[in-house]
């Protein structure tokens, strides 16, 4: 149960995984030797208290933020210190805590930046090869609408992005994320801020995702969530891997208890 | 009268001439976010490169300059935008792999500041400060045109041009790599974690819009058949961008409004209206002053510009796609009206 014995056993089916990952801001340690796996196809919580560093373990495995030290791995490959790009194209995509849409892009066009390999965005093949762009195009334009429809967004694709409540923003960071048909999926805080009834929803749609096969990772505070929907929850305090394990088995743990369930356990004996 | 022909012949050279320049800058600056204060560099190489070219070897010209091919229109323009666009590449990979925004912005206007010094004292390249002059017009030989009637056919020449530019540029911004590089411009950090290669997609559009501002430039040489270091004062970055502010950011027709408000009305037309007694230059300091004064209006009251960026409405995308067979992919299978709104 204790912090750094990542068995090899659990690394075979780690659809991700990282191992000693260090990041300073200048000076202050932010996190101090992470480590971890994601097993393929479940839904895993990445709790903790505030700074304890869940967010920038997210920049640094969606290679958004570089590490100080360690190691990470999609699968067999290591990808540590990759650009956010060549991580993306392995099939991680990611979400952000706070929702950054493409403002001046229709909600429509959000998504349809989204596909990874589009033969439009080389010049040649715009003048040279019309046809192949646009039955591409064709395509995803389908597929958006479809997402869209999903997630219930459908009414407002000619929207610009910057218009949306911050419920919808939510949805869009999320179904923008599924139109590049993740494998793997990191969702930071996907209900932080949304009403109860969104927050359903949006635990709904994560495990459809699941079912499709996507592997998630999630930051959630919200532990009747991560009751109800993660299968595997990974503890972080103070940058460090504190315990991993079923959320159950962690509120037995003392340590555990003392940095971050302390008193939700009390509110939860309560209800 | 003759003249008057003339004046407005000169007028709708610049209005397309600074329309391509426009352009250019709008691709990087509008569409993609690189806040290119170096631009006007890419067009004095442009202007350079299309005059060197040109003209005939310089033993014996009394003017030092490189190359010297005695290549004809419209070769030597096209040297000179690959090269202004080769240059992009150079400037790309300087400034662009580590600097963002306003750190980019100062380093690209140091480069400018460098390039200009190097142009003006350095007489070997392009003949230092009296630049370059005796520049053959284009088609002159073949039309066997006089001074006064090349400008008319320039500036037909030169819509020509930009007419083409424009469909060019309507398919870049149009395609999902326009899209791609509104995408970047919006949030680069969101482009890359969707995989976009954002350093190469920045690339791509620093070579585009570095290749319009080089054309734009060789047109500027060819129609006055001079070019030297004080039609490119960095400062003249700001024009390029008071015309695509003034006329709209991301839309292509707002950039010819801007071209005409801006280069035609206000920098050209009173360059005809007679000196003020006593006070020579004063118009162009009044003229730089009321481009000043407008570009801050315009952001104040209406940063949008005169014609705004199109929202690219889905029925609209639908259009471009289908017009072939007709079909639609809004409402084929799905109704606007059950989609929902989320509370909150």
């Amino acid at each position: 149960m204790s912090v750094n014995d990542v068995t090899t056993n659990e690394v075979a089916n780690a659809a991700l995984s990282c191992e000693g990952i260090v990041k300073s801001f200048q000076g202050v340690v932010a996190v101090n030797g992470a480590s971890f796996s994601v097993p393929e196809g479940q839904i895993t919580a990445l709790i903790g208290p505030n700074g304890a560093g869940k967010t920038t373990v997210v920049n640094i495995l969606s290679g958004s933020m570089k590490s100080d030290g360690g190691t990470e791995h999609i699968g067999s490959t290591d990808v540590s210190n990759w650009e956010s790009y060549q991580i993306a194209r392995m099939g991680l995509m990611r979400t952000f805590q706070l929702s950054r849409e493409l403002g001046g892009l229709t909600v429509l066009e959000n998504l349809l930046v989204a596909p990874k390999t589009q033969s439009g965005e080389s010049l040649f093949n715009i003048f040279f090869r019309p046809g192949k762009t646009k039955r591409e195009e064709h395509a995803n334009t389908q597929r958006a609408l479809d997402v869209l429809q999903t997630y219930g967004l459908y009414a407002l694709r000619d929207n610009r992005a910057r218009e949306l409540s911050g419920g919808q923003k939510k949805l869009l960071e999320i179904s923008r994320a599924v139109m590049a048909e993740p494998k793997i999926l990191l969702l930071d805080e996907p209900m932080a801020g949304v009403n109860p009834a969104l927050i359903e929803k949006i635990g709904g749609y994560i495990l459809d995702l699941k079912a499709k096969g996507v592997t998630i990772l999630m930051v959630e505070h919200n532990l009747n969530v991560v009751e109800k929907i993660c299968d595997h929850v990974i503890v972080l305090a103070e940058g460090r891997t504190l315990a991993t394990g079923r959320l159950s088995e962690l509120r037995e743990n003392k340590e555990v208890v003392r940095a971050y369930l302390g008193e939700v356990i009390d509110a939860s004996s309560a209800r | 009268m003759t003249q008057v022909f003339y004046y407005v012949f000169t007028l709708i050279f610049f209005l397309f001439d600074y329309f391509i320049l426009a352009m250019g800058l709008n691709i990087q600056y509008g569409e993609t976010g690189i806040l290119n204060f170096a631009y006007i560099g890419f067009v004095a190489i442009g202007a350079y490169v299309t005059g060197a070219v040109s003209l005939p070897n310089s033993v014996g010209t009394g003017q030092h300059y490189i190359l010297g091919l005695n290549m004809p229109f419209p070769f030597n323009l096209l040297i000179g935008g690959l090269t202004a666009s080769a240059f992009a590449v150079l400037v790309a990979l300087i400034s662009l792999r580590r600097l963002r925004t306003d750190y980019l912005a100062m380093v690209l206007i140091s480069l400018s500041l460098v390039l200009y010094d190097i142009c003006n004292n350095f007489v070997p390249l392009f003949n230092g400060a009296d630049g370059l002059y005796n520049v053959p017009a284009p088609l002159a030989g073949v039309l066997h045109l006089t001074t006064n009637s090349f400008i008319p056919v320039i500036a037909l020449v030169t819509g020509v041009i930009a007419m083409f530019l424009w469909w060019v540029m309507s398919r870049i911004t149009q395609s999902p790599l326009g899209r791609t590089f509104r995408a970047i411009r919006d949030d680069e950090t969101v482009a890359a974690a969707l995989g976009k290669n954002v350093f190469r997609k920045q690339l791509t559009s620093m070579l585009i819009g570095s290749f319009y501002a080089g054309i734009g430039g060789g047109l500027i040489i060819q129609f006055g058949g001079s070019f030297n270091p004080s039609a490119w004062l960095p400062g003249e970055t700001f024009v390029v961008f008071a015309v695509i502010i003034v006329g709209g950011v991301g839309n292509n027709v707002g950039l010819l409004m801007g071209s005409l408000l801006v280069e035609t009305l206000l920098v050209h037309l009173p360059a005809f209206l007679p000196a003020i007694p006593g006070h020579p230059g004063l118009i162009e300091y009044i003229d730089a002053m009321l481009i000043g004064v407008l570009l801050m209006v315009m952001l104040w009251f209406r940063p949008q510009g005169v014609v705004p960026e199109r929202v690219r409405k889905s029925t609209v995308i639908d259009k471009l796609l289908l017009n072939s067979n007709g079909a639609s992919a809004v409402g084929e299978s799905l109704h606007d009206e059950e989609a929902t709104s989320v509370s909150q």
